[in-house]
C-alpha cells in the first residue's frame, strides 16, 4: 500500500469495494486450479513412475535372453529406429499439452537368413521404445503444467497479499477519512451556528 | 587338402574358438587348389549360401532358409509352425535358448554330412561352417548383449553415462 496516493471520495470507495468483491470470488477459483494443476502433475508422475517400473520388469524379463543380441551375426541397430512420435493434443487442467499416442518405427524387413531372435528383440524394443517415448511425452506435460501452476500461484499471491488487504486497507482509510470529514463539517456547523447565535444576543 | 585338414584345431561347439575364419581362409588359400578354395568361398552358414556342387550342404541351407521361413510365417498366422528339418523342440525356450538348439541341430546335420567324408572337399566346406558356429555361439554374451539393446532403446542415456 505504500507509495500508493488514495483519493479519499465515495467513488474511489466504491471502486475500491467492486475490486474487493472480484478478488474475492477470484481467490477460491485459482486456489482451486492450483490444487488441480499440482494433482495433475502429480497424477502425471506416478504415471511416469508406472511406465519405468513395466520398462524394467520387462528388461528383466528379457535378462535370461539378452546374450544373444552380441550375436556376431547381426547388427540389431540395422534393423530398427525410431521415426516419430506421434501425439495429439489434449486439454489438461485447462492447458493444451500433447498426449502420447504412438511411435512410428521404421523397422527393415526380413529376409530368410535373418536369425529368429531378432524378430523377439524387435518386439522387446518395440516395446520399450514406446514406453521411453511416453514418458518423454508426459515429461513435456509436466513442464507445462509446472508453468501454468507457477502462473497460478503468482495469481493466489498476488489476490492474498497484495489486492485484498490493500483494497481492504483503502476501504478503511476512505472510510475514516469521510468519517472523519463529516464530523468535522457538522462540527463547523455547529460552530458556526453557535457564533450566529452569539451574535444575535449582542 | 590332407596337410590342411590334419594341421586344423578341432573345434566344439559353445567354446572359444581356437581359429578365427580370416586364419582358416589364409590356410585354405595356401593348401587348396583355386578351384577348391573359390568353392570354399561360396559356402556361407550365415547367408545360408551354397553355390556348390556338395548337394548335401546346399540342401541343408536351403532347408534351414526355408524352415526358418516357415517358422516366421507360422508365428504371423498364430500356427504351429511345420518345419521340413528343424526338429519343434529346438524352437522351445526363450530366443537364446532356441538360437542354440538351431546351432546344436545345424551343428549334428553338419556331422552326418562330413561322416565318411575324411579329406574331401566336404570335411573342408563342413569345417568352415562349423567354424562358423563355434565363433557365432561364443559371441553371445550377456553384458555386451545388455548393452547392444541399451544402445537401441535409451542410446541417449548411454551417451550420458560415457
Amino acid at each position: 500500500m505504500a507509495g500508493i496516493k488514495i483519493k479519499y471520495t465515495k467513488t474511489e470507495r466504491a471502486r475500491q469495494k467492486k475490486i474487493l468483491k472480484v478478488s474475492e470470488r477470484m481467490l477460491p477459483l485459482f486456489e482451486a486450479m492450483e490444487k488441480s494443476l499440482m494433482a495433475t502433475i502429480n497424477t502425471i508422475a506416478e504415471r511416469i513412475e508406472q511406465i519405468r517400473e513395466e520398462i524394467e520388469k520387462n528388461r528383466k524379463a528379457a535378462e535370461p535372453w539378452t546374450a544373444v543380441m552380441s550375436d556376431s551375426w547381426v547388427n540389431i541397430n540395422e534393423y530398427i529406429s525410431v521415426n516419430k512420435i506421434i501425439t495429439k493434443t489434449i486439454d489438461v487442467a485447462g492447458v493444451r499439452v500433447q498426449q502420447f499416442v504412438k511411435v512410428d518405427f521404421n523397422v527393415m524387413p526380413m529376409n530368410d537368413d535373418t536369425p529368429l531372435w531378432v524378430d523377439d528383440a524387435i518386439e522387446l524394443m518395440q516395446e520399450q521404445l514406446q514406453l521411453l517415448a511416453e514418458i518423454e511425452v508426459l515429461k513435456e506435460q509436466i513442464e507445462l503444467l509446472e508453468e501454468e501452476l507457477l502462473d497460478v500461484r503468482a495469481r493466489v499471491k498476488l489476490f492474498e497479499n497484495r489486492r485484498i488487504p490493500n483494497a481492504k486497507l483503502a476501504i478503511r482509510k476512505i472510510g475514516q477519512k469521510l468519517q472523519d470529514d463529516e464530523r468535522l463539517t457538522i462540527a463547523t456547523a455547529k460552530v458556526v451556528k453557535t457564533s450566529k447565535q452569539m451574535e444575535g444576543k449582542l | 587338402m590332407v596337410y590342411l585338414m590334419t594341421s586344423l584345431p578341432s573345434l566344439s561347439l559353445g567354446e572359444a574358438p581356437p581359429i578365427t575364419i580370416d586364419e582358416f581362409n589364409d590356410d585354405a588359400k595356401r593348401e587348396l587348389s583355386s578351384r577348391h578354395f573359390k568353392a570354399l568361398q561360396s559356402v556361407d552358414i550365415q547367408k545360408l549360401e551354397a553355390k556348390v556342387g556338395v548337394k548335401n550342404i546346399s540342401s541343408l541351407l536351403e532347408t534351414i532358409k526355408e524352415d526358418l521361413s516357415e517358422v516366421r510365417t507360422a508365428k504371423a498366422q498364430s500356427r504351429q509352425a511345420k518345419p521340413e528339418r528343424l526338429p519343434l523342440n529346438a524352437l522351445r525356450g526363450n530366443p537364446l535358448e532356441r538360437e542354440m538348439q538351431i546351432m546344436q541341430w545345424q551343428w549334428e546335420e553338419l556331422q552326418d554330412i562330413e561322416a565318411g567324408k575324411t579329406f574331401t572337399l566336404t570335411e573342408v566346406l563342413v569345417y568352415k561352417l562349423k567354424l562358423q558356429l563355434v565363433e557365432r555361439s561364443y559371441s553371445f554374451n550377456k553384458v555386451k548383449g545388455a548393452e547392444v539393446l541399451a544402445s537401441v532403446v535409451n542410446p541417449g542415456k548411454n551417451k550420458e553415462g560415457k
